[in-house]
């Protein structure tokens, strides 16, 4: 009845339609399970065979997974082949009828028969999970000694797999690394070499003890450079390319940072980096390895220069191929030996204009890898003249590499605002979002050039070609915070504007329907601004104002109500709109510790609004501005204002020494921050921000009612309204204010001010709040719930009260001691009926390896009813280490915590 | 290390697929596949052998009908896999005697042997034509025999 493999795909192959297909496979889907539920073990390889077949066709192969299982425990070697073979195939890693298997292999692993062991340490090492893995890592070991090399080269490979999944078995590999590598089968040595880099990358630490191995593998890659014809091992006229790579490779690792090994490595590196290569692309491969490896060891200059010369010989060819890995490697190697890499730059540049993406890309890294201040604006210049002939999704690359080179080289603040300008006109589209922050930046700290750049950008958007939305946002910024300087100085150099243009112009723009909303806030922005400089046309711009009251968008309604009031009362409006101060370099660093403090306290907030973590994210700005807090104050009231002021003249550090002194209850906390504030520091900012973004709980869309209301359910019992902040609650808020808009400005900058009072507010309320617990609560309980396979969870407890019923802010703390990062994390936690839980996001999906960082997630534990009772609650851990999935679930008893 | 091995035939149909170590599901795996071999297929012949997709690296070469995808990371030698291509693909031709896609589509299992003989969790093992094959023929005469 069960028809053959060979018949199925005949059958498939004359079949014309995909529907004629469909029907076959579904027919024959239905044959093979009828076929397993009758245990017809007789077709059973051969059904599975044909799943394969089935699977390859992107049809649904699931149920047969038991099946492979069956096989695999059958006696006969035809059988376990195609089970294993159907495991590897049908299943993924992270399947769980991988682990009912763990013992059929260990049976398996044990046979006398060397092709069944080598059936067995296959699938171990191409599928084998993180448990079974661990469970089988001895008998491993024990196969790495086996007198077959046949077996001892496929569990060197196992091996590795052993070790990146379960790094503590490294110990167990160590030793036996050795004698693989003095092995005299190839394949043995292959398999050596490559658990020796595994192991190394695992274990650093042992680096010093393997460079012992040099000599002998430098005699190794002699003996194989300098052999003649070796029939077993040729490739064209070469010995084993494959060993030479993989020893080449590994003197790279060995050599790097060490000048005593890497001195001994001279002499054969010459001879090989120097052979004439540049036909075969066995020949190439290696030469193109060696270069690596000369480029990385500590290896003298001559070396190096001849090794670069050989790049630029393959860069200069026409096989693109060549091309393609000189470029990667000139990329890699680029820092040491800028000045002979200079004198290929005609070379390279020459590169972006070739017809094959894979080059330009390649080209467009390393343009950006040799750029420094001296060639900065004739490599932009080249990019830019790429930029209009690219396509598409190669244009957002060339973008970005401009502007951070506007930003990283720029010689003089003029050449980068026409630069910017240059860019926004002719890739305005394709460029990323924190262009803004740049040019705010530079015209905020050249008062000679905002006249200059004002004008230049105001003359740009007279011209209808360049209307995309990024350049009018930033030219509609500009002309807002700079009109009246425009103005001015125009009547001096006698080329005068008429006002009344600028504001037409404006509302051309935002009545345009081909303008987002985004574009809108902009020019709404652009126009209260100019209300203040510009005298004598508040009342054009209140009518242009008006029919956003009413429009559909959200924010751009709030935005224009709010205007709108503020122009009744004139004093706040000029206070509000006043000029931008001159952004502070030296503040920025510190403002970095001062967001990861506020960090801290924001994490105790419970909601997110998803609609203000997107537009936060997509305008975190690389390089923050800081500004004083004056859009701000607006939202807080009058009140606000004066402490606001003096809050700005005290400098940051005491703010941070004012949260180290009475913030007990986040003490252990911050100490952590502290800590790992060093080794952070090299993270970009952006982080921390989307970090703070992510937590941030007030939805900007009604921060207003927010404040006046309590709605927001005092999350912790602070956010109350302005006259519920006692005296001492109130230099909490105004601190957070303080630090709040400073920040909240630099994002203001970028989204308008719909961002900005958004995080503005968002973060006033988490200093607040951290500030707020200092009186609320004396001494927090904690407890480490979890401590295992490198995965800590800490939780720190703490008592509020909602609504007059006590529940518990529980923030829960993880951590990473394992050398690879967890990924996509998911903490659930289940509590017993007559309790209810509130989860917030956690700061981030990715625990960071080595304890260099941490991931934060608060909930909320509230009761149905007023009684006393013992926290507990059940917990589930799911994440990914090296994509393997793992999930524990646990009791959480005998907390320190009765409420 | 080698991520996944492909083999597809000219209208983008999958003969051979190998993944090591990507954590995906076999439906993104299918999606994967699809969109690598569209890519690829597009390609001209001048064009060099290395794709960059999303942050893989595949490699690729064509022998008549058949196209051999190797996707590979960061570390690994681009003209290495290269030649590890060429090398199985000679294996299977010495191995099948003129080795043809329907060769591969019927004795898959042959196929996938070889190509676990010469790369095991993305690592290269075995590069000698001989050693790759003599299992192969062991296995094929004592099956004979026991016919």
């Amino acid at each position: 009845m069960s028809v053959k493999l060979h018949d199925l795909i005949t059958k498939v192959r004359e079949s014309t339609t995909t529907s004629g297909i469909r029907e076959i496979i579904s027919e024959e889907c239905v044959q093979i399970r009828n076929a397993f539920r009758k245990e017809d073990t007789k077709n059973r390889p051969r059904n599975i065979s044909k799943l394969i077949y089935i699977d390859f066709l992107g049809f649904p192969t699931d149920f047969g997974q038991v099946e492979c299982l069956k096989l695999i425990a059958h006696t006969s070697y035809v059988c376990k082949r195609i089970g294993y073979l159907g495991l590897s195939v049908l299943l993924t890693e992270n399947e769980e009828v991988l682990f009912m298997s763990t013992n059929i292999i260990r049976n398996d692993l044990a046979s006398e028969n060397k092709f069944i062991v080598a059936l067995a340490l296959s699938s171990l090492g191409n599928i084998g999970s993180v448990e079974m893995l661990r469970d089988l890592a001895p008998e491993v070991e024990k196969l790495l000694k086996s007198q077959t090399a046949y077996i001892r080269k496929k569990a060197a490979l196992t091996a590795i797999r052993t070790i990146r999944f379960v790094p503590e078995t490294v110990d167990r590999f160590v030793g036996c690394v050795k004698s693989l590598l003095s092995d005299k089968n190839h394949g043995v040595v292959v398999g050596g070499i490559q658990l020796l880099i595994e192991i190394l990358k695992i274990e650093p630490k042992s680096i010093s003890e393997f460079r012992k191995l040099v000599p002998g593998l430098l005699r190794m890659l002699k003996s194989l450079v300098d052999a003649g014809y070796a029939p077993e091992y040729d490739f064209e006229g070469v010995t084993d390319p494959f060993l030479q790579v993989f020893i080449l490779r590994l003197l790279r690792i060995l050599g790097k940072d060490s000048k005593k090994y890497s001195n001994q490595m001279i002499d054969i590196l010459t001879q090989v980096g120097t052979s004439s290569g540049l036909n075969k692309n066995v020949e190439n491969c290696i030469l193109y390895e060696s270069v690596s490896t000369i480029l990385t060891v500590e290896s003298p200059n001559r070396l190096r220069v001849t090794a670069i010369n050989t790049l630029s010989k393959f860069l200069s060819g026409k096989d693109n191929n060549m091309k393609y890995v000189a470029l990667n490697t000139l990329l890699k190697g680029v820092n040491k030996d800028s000045k002979s890499l200079k004198r290929h730059r005609k070379v390279i540049v020459k590169c972006l204009r070739d017809k094959d993406i894979s080059i330009r890309r390649r080209a467009l890294d390393l343009v950006f890898g040799i750029m420094n201040k001296k060639n900065v604006k004739e490599l932009t210049q080249e990019l830019l003249d790429c930029l209009p002939k690219a396509e598409h999704d190669f244009r957002f690359d060339i973008t970005a590499k401009v502007c951070t080179a506007i930003e990283k080289f720029s010689p003089d603040d003029q050449w980068q605002i026409d630069t910017l300008v240059q860019v926004l006109t002719i890739g305005g589209q394709y460029i990323r979002d924190d262009v803004i922050a740049i040019m705010t930046h530079v015209t905020g700290r050249n008062q000679e050039l905002q006249y200059y750049a004002s004008k230049k950008l105001y003359n740009s958007l007279l011209d209808d070609r360049y209307r995309n939305q990024k350049f009018i946002q930033v030219a509609a910024w500009v002309i807002g915070e700079f009109g009246d300087i425009l103005l001015k100085k125009s009547i001096e150099e006698n080329e005068s504007i008429d006002p009344s243009q600028i504001i037409d112009l404006c509302q051309i723009i935002i009545t345009s329907s081909r303008n987002d909303d985004l574009t809108k806030y902009f020019i709404l922005n652009t126009l209260i601004k100019l209300s203040t400089r510009i005298e004598g046309f508040n009342e054009t711009i209140k009518e242009i104002i008006k029919p956003f009251m009413k429009h559909v968008n959200i924010e751009i309604q709030q935005r224009a109500c709010e205007y709108f009031r503020l122009f009744e009362d004139k004093e706040l409006l000029v206070f509000s709109f006043d000029r931008i101060p001159v952004k502070d370099d030296n503040m920025e660093k510190q403002e970095i510790e001062t967001v990861q403090e506020d960090q801290t306290a924001n994490e105790n907030s419970m909601k997110n609004t998803n609609t203000q973590e997107n537009t936060d994210q997509q305008f975190s700005p690389n390089n923050n501005q800081s500004g004083q807090g004056t859009e701000m104050n607006i939202m807080g009231g009058n009140n606000v204002v004066s402490q606001n002021k003096t809050q700005e003249t005290s400098s940051i550090e005491n703010l941070l020494q004012l949260d180290f002194n009475n913030n007990n209850n986040n003490q252990n906390v911050n100490k952590q921050t502290t800590n790992i504030q060093n080794q952070q520091s090299n993270q970009s900012t952006e982080d921390f921000l989307s970090d703070i973004f992510g937590t941030n709980n007030n939805p900007n869309s009604n921060n207003t009612q927010n404040v006046q209301n309590t709605k927001i359910q005092n999350v912790m019992g602070i956010l109350g309204t302005e006259n519920g902040m006692g005296t001492g609650r109130g230099t909490g808020m105004g601190t957070g204010m303080g630090t709040g808009t400073g920040r909240g400005m630099g994002r203001g900058m970028g989204t308008g001010m719909g961002t900005g009072m958004g995080t503005g507010m968002g973060k006033g309320m988490g200093r607040g709040m951290g500030r707020g617990n200092v009186n609320t609560q004396k001494k927090n309980p904690s407890a480490i719930i979890y401590n295992q396979d490198g995965l800590k969870i800490q939780m720190n407890f703490k008592l509020v009260s909602v609504n007059g019923i006590p529940a518990a802010m529980v923030q829960t703390i993880f951590t990473n001691s394992t050398p690879t990062p967890m990924t996509d994390l998911i903490f659930q936690v289940a509590v017993p009926k007559h309790l209810q839980v509130q989860m917030a996001p956690p700061s981030s999906k990715i625990i960071p390896a080595n304890n260099i960082g941490k991931v934060t997630q608060t909930f909320r534990v509230i009761k149905k009813q007023n009684i006393k009772i013992k926290l507990a609650m059940m917990t589930r851990i799911q994440y990914k280490i090296n994509g393997m999935p793992i999930s524990k679930q646990q009791e959480v008893k005998n907390l320190p915590l009765i409420f | 290390m080698i991520k996944f091995i492909l083999i597809v035939n000219k209208l983008g149909q999958t003969r051979l697929a190998q993944y090591y170590t990507t954590g995906l599901s076999i439906n993104k795996r299918v999606a994967l596949e699809n969109e690598i071999t569209r890519r690829c297929l597009s390609r001209k012949d001048k064009e060099c052998s290395f794709l960059e997709f999303r942050d893989l690296k595949v490699i690729y070469r064509r022998y008549a009908s058949l196209f051999f995808l190797v996707g590979v990371d960061e570390e690994e030698n681009e003209l290495g896999i290269l030649e590890f291509i060429h090398c199985l693909v000679e294996t299977l031709d010495r191995y099948f005697e003129n080795v043809c896609e329907l060769d591969l589509m019927f004795n898959i299992d042959k196929a996938y042997m070889i190509l676990d003989e010469m790369a095991l969790n993305g690592n290269i093992i075995e590069t000698n034509k001989k050693n790759i094959i003599a299992p192969l023929h062991i296995i094929d005469q004592v099956s004979k025999k026991l016919k």
